[in-house]
């Protein structure tokens, strides 16, 4: 059966803008993150295993990709927090213009490394 | 109230909750990773942790299953197949936190 709704513009034929980025990257870490979080709910249950099979995840992320994941995901959850906070200001009627929404876009992109970096700084108690 | 609107409330009510929970989860995420089995396992049976991971995992799906419902709603022109993967979703996003709080029982006990 057809849904005669209209589809969004196939992103092969969008003219890119900081909002079509936002906005795809926004749903593309929204289903990463979900997948990073179901995830975690595994390494949860592994718990149950015990201490002598933990030690292969401990193992795995003391290696370069474990760490890299490590980081991505902060990336992908700062780049979320970030744009989710854009949205929730649009949602009280604030940064429509589209200065200004080219401008919050930009500090979505740039905020979710530079906040990356902080949290694995702060957390790792690196300073 | 329309279902629309109330399904925009819920939405918003959910992603306001998971920024301060995300915020504090890589904070704790960072910081444990690494570490060996004691140590995570004391991370998710002590509280406050315990009952902060168990927020973010009910509001991450609940969040999720509603707006990944609206990327169906945008890409998939099949109404029987975007009724399937909406079930589907909406399945899975009970079944894991449910899972995962029961896990998280077991753990503490």
């Amino acid at each position: 059966m057809k849904d005669n709704n209209p589809l969004s513009p196939h992103i092969q034929i969008y003219n890119w803008h900081i909002s079509s980025l936002i906005s795809i990257s926004h749903r593309i870490t929204g289903i990463i993150n979900i997948i990073i979080i179901t995830l975690i709910c595994f390494w949860v249950a592994l718990l149950l295993l015990g201490n002598t099979n933990y030690e292969l995840i401990q193992n795995f992320f003391e290696t370069f990709f474990g760490k890299f994941i490590i980081i991505g995901t902060v990336w992908s959850f700062s780049f979320q927090i970030l744009s989710e906070i854009r949205h929730l200001f649009w949602d009280l009627g604030l940064g429509f213009e589209l200065k200004t929404s080219n401008v919050t876009g930009l500090i979505v992109i740039f905020g979710s490394f530079i906040f990356t970096t902080l949290i694995y700084i702060l957390g790792r108690n690196l300073i | 109230m329309i279902n629309a609107t109330k399904k925009w409330i819920f939405l918003k009510i959910s992603s306001a909750a998971l920024v301060p929970l995300m915020i504090w989860f890589l904070f704790n995420l960072v910081s444990f990773y690494d570490k060996s089995y004691s140590e995570v396992l004391l991370f998710f049976t002590s509280q406050p942790s315990k009952f902060l991971f168990s927020l973010l995992v009910i509001f991450a799906y609940f969040y999720s299953a509603l707006s990944i419902s609206e990327v169906f709603e945008d890409y998939i022109e099949n109404n029987k197949l975007k009724n399937v993967a909406n079930k589907l979703l909406f399945l899975f996003a009970i079944i894991v936190p449910i899972s995962t709080l029961i896990l998280l029982i077991k753990l503490s006990l």
